[in-house]
């Protein structure tokens, strides 16, 4: 009788395209989309201006050195602050790099003027890079000054640079050194994407029963056992979504070799759970909403709220606690974590056990809430 | 002519009652574009993350480095909490994620201070959250200068040089659009945007998909529907939805931000102008592409999934100058990208709607390619009969 469920339900996805767009073609196009847009890994080259109201030869070789960078690229010399404001205005430049007027004059002169640099961070990514690259600029330019008086002063070469900059900070970034945007968001926007998915399929599939009247006939071709039901309609797209998110992990860890310091096993039983759990959510709000338009409207807003909630950009801690405390009924939210510390940090799974074991409570919630579906499936109501 | 626009009249009535005898259409056209905006500024409000706990390894023991320390957990982004005694004991609390970052001073960091060398301190940061690490960063960057300036005053006071006999050079950084580097500033007025965007092609795909419906019950006929030309009921459903729009465009872009004190710089001129080829456009769109929506509940699986798409696409969190041709020409099809450019740069910059003469053009264009689009589609689907669904 389960496999009886299972060939109805192969029936029906394979009698209509949407199911298998959904299942299949939509988690296709977004993986290709966000490996293909992001490959570059760093926005680099970000367009950027100068304003130079010095125009002495100090000032020209500010102006050679920040176009020598990797990170910005100097398409405009503006000839005032307005003129640079309307160009970051009209979305032409992310940022500037102002050059006040008798700058060499007075920074020879001891009278300390100032350089300043504006970053448009209405884009976060590139205002950073640019902000970066102005700042180092901006540092290593007043530091040559001080340590060309100070040879002036008679101080040898490489005192005067131990005055200048005492001490240093070395910086690690642990596990990704090229500080890769993709590494980000491929990795978290990949699986709430599918996590997304997973939740409107399995909510469409099971109140499509409803609106088609065909639920008591589901639930008879299981011979009348609810959990026999549940788990042969759901189980050929455990397959089919356990076989997307492994394609997505090979493309980004395979493909587009994505740093995989743990253990791959790990990530693969993760996987397993996330989709099983994703599933068992759907399951428990169609039981508790059983009509297609609360429980779709429901899954689509708890699907697109967690690429927030989940916390893959901004940090659960930092968020009101009554809001962060919502990333926690997310089953992508602990998959996220397994990620972060298996995959990225190559931790043992032991340091994030508990986390397995909060996905396996999505299906065992689901269980609990499944004899709620004997009444709705056996007199079917459809609210459009 | 006349019956044209009569025509158009009586589709713009009938949709209007469409929509508002339709919960599931209300739940699109009004409650997702009030709530929605409330929730995300709810959940970004904080702006800024702070005291992220950091462990230390001070092996040189020092007044220097315990000074070091102390300035580091003054900082607003860094809070210490603890000293470990050996790196292989910090990256445990690593591994446990009690710190998501360790300073290691070794034990020559002060002798080469005060011998007029370079002291040097690592830095090991966690980089699972690109905010926690460009807080971090930022923080160690600004306390490594604040350092310097200290250790240099003293040491040119030491060697016998007044400091202010050499020269100096003072910088400073500006941040337009986000002045405090918040998160909700930076994110959320390009989300508003896509909520309009979104909210309406959900509500539109799901009438297209309600009126097949309703084909499948009576035999081939929609009961429903208006008789006339397509183009003028296509005339007359756009009008309905950007009425309706109107007033929910006034809040969500003009409240919303006054709400939470947001970026909020534009005038309300430039950016209700600029908005209104965005509502036609996206109307459209939805009319245009009507025949992904087999029926009423495949709006959700077909719209829904596109927000994710075209944020990345209208090159919010991903720049467009980084983008290849292909990603680029599909955003460019997508009013939504035009819109968030736009609008923040009205929100967040301040630009009239005379420097976005780009945007603006593109929006109208997408409104008449659309157009055409939406009346091709109208005519076909009215030509082609419903197919019925078994599943």
């Amino acid at each position: 009788m389960f496999f009886d469920v299972v060939k109805r339900e192969l029936r029906r996805i394979t009698s209509r395209p949407i199911y298998l767009v959904g299942i299949l073609l939509v988690p296709a196009f977004m993986s290709l989309l966000f490996v293909s847009l992001l490959g570059e890994g760093l926005p680099e080259k970000v367009p950027a201006a100068i304003v130079d109201l010095d125009h002495t030869p100090l000032s020209r070789q500010t102006t050679r050195s920040l176009n020598a960078m990797e990170l910005v690229d100097i398409v405009d010399r503006e000839e005032s602050y307005n003129q640079a404001i309307r160009s970051v205005q009209e979305g032409k430049i992310m940022g500037f790099f102002v050059i006040p007027e008798d700058f060499e004059k007075e920074a020879i002169g001891g009278k300390a003027p100032t350089i300043t640099f504006y970053c448009n961070l209405t884009y976060y990514v590139p205002g950073s890079l640019v902000f970066k690259g102005f700042k180092t600029m901006a540092v290593t330019t007043s530091g040559r000054i001080v340590a060309n008086s100070l040879v002036e002063k008679g101080i040898s070469q490489g005192v005067a640079g131990a005055i200048i900059q005492p001490m240093n900070i070395a910086f690690h970034p642990l596990r990704n050194p090229w500080t890769n945007y993709s590494y980000y968001l491929s990795s978290s926007f990949l699986p709430g994407l599918l996590e997304l998915m997973i939740f409107l399929m399995t909510a469409y599939s099971i109140t499509m029963e409803i609106k088609r009247d065909t639920a008591p006939e589901w639930i008879r071709a299981a011979r009348g056992r609810i959990s026999t039901a549940i788990l042969g309609k759901l189980f050929p797209q455990t397959l089919l979504f356990l076989l997307v998110g492994v394609g997505m992990m090979s493309l980004m860890y395979g493909w587009h070799h994505f740093p995989m310091n743990g253990t791959m096993g790990g990530m693969l039983l993760a996987m397993l759970l996330f989709v099983i759990a994703c599933q068992s959510f759907a399951v428990g709000l169609c039981a508790l909403l059983p009509n297609p338009r609360y429980a779709l409207s429901l899954c689509s807003l708890t699907g697109i709220l967690a690429f927030s909630l989940a916390a893959f950009s901004y940090p659960v801690e930092s968020m009101y606690g009554a809001v962060g405390i919502f990333s926690y009924i997310l089953p992508v939210r602990y998959y996220f974590l397994i990620y972060l510390s298996v995959a990225l940090d190559g931790v043992p799974v032991y340091f994030v056990r508990l986390y397995y074991v909060a996905l396996l409570g999505f299906p065992i919630v689901a269980m609990l809430l499944s004899p709620l579906y004997k009444r709705a499936m056996l007199k079917p109501v459809y609210v459009q | 002519m006349k019956k044209w626009i009569y025509a158009t009249a009586i589709a713009f009535r009938r949709e209007f009652r469409m929509v508002i005898r339709d919960v599931g259409v209300m739940l699109f056209f009004f409650v997702l574009p009030l709530g929605y905006p409330l929730v995300y500024s709810l959940i970004y409000n904080p702006e800024v993350t702070e005291d992220l706990p950091v462990a230390v390894v001070d092996e040189c023991r020092s007044a220097h480095s315990r000074e070091f320390v102390r300035h580091a957990d003054a900082t607003q982004a860094i809070k210490i909490c603890g000293y470990a005694s050996s790196l292989s004991e910090a990256k445990r609390w690593w591994e446990e994620k009690k710190c998501f970052a360790v300073i290691y001073i070794p034990a020559d960091y002060s002798q080469k201070v005060g011998r007029g060398e370079q002291g040097l301190i690592q830095f090991y940061s966690d980089m699972g959250l690109l905010l926690r690490y460009r807080t971090m960063l930022s923080a160690m960057t600004e306390l490594q200068m604040a350092t310097d300036t200290d250790l240099r005053t003293e040491a040119m006071n030491m060697a016998g040089i007044p400091s202010s006999a050499t020269a100096s050079v003072q910088t400073q950084a500006f941040f337009l659009g986000d002045p405090q580097q918040g998160f909700a500033s930076f994110i959320l007025p390009g989300i508003l945007v896509l909520i309009l965007q979104q909210s309406i092609m959900l509500g539109v795909l799901m009438l297209r998909g309600s009126s097949k419906d309703r084909r499948r019950l009576h035999g081939g006929i929609d009961p429903l529907d208006t008789e006339g030309p397509a183009s003028a009921k296509v005339v007359g459903r756009t009008l309905c939805y950007t009425v309706f729009y109107l007033p929910t465009a006034l809040y969500v872009l003009h409240f919303v931000p006054e709400f939470f004190a947001f970026p909020h710089i534009g005038h309300i001129a430039d950016y209700f102008l600029f908005i209104l080829p965005l509502l036609i456009a996206s109307a459209l769109l939805g009319q245009a592409v009507q025949f992904l929506a087999s029926e009423r509940e495949s709006a959700f699986i077909v719209v829904v999934f596109t927000s994710v798409a075209f944020l990345f696409l209208s090159g919010l969190t991903w720049p467009r100058y980084a983008m290849n041709q292909l990603w680029l020409w599909l955003g460019n099809l997508v009013p939504a990208t035009w819109g968030v450019n736009g609008f923040v740069a009205i929100n967040n910059n301040g630009s009239t709607l005379a420097l976005q003469q780009t945007n603006y053009l593109a929006l109208w264009v997408l409104v008449a390619v659309y157009f055409v689009c939406a009346v091709l589609a109208e005519s076909h689907a009215e030509r082609t009969p419903v197919k019925p669904l078994y599943a």
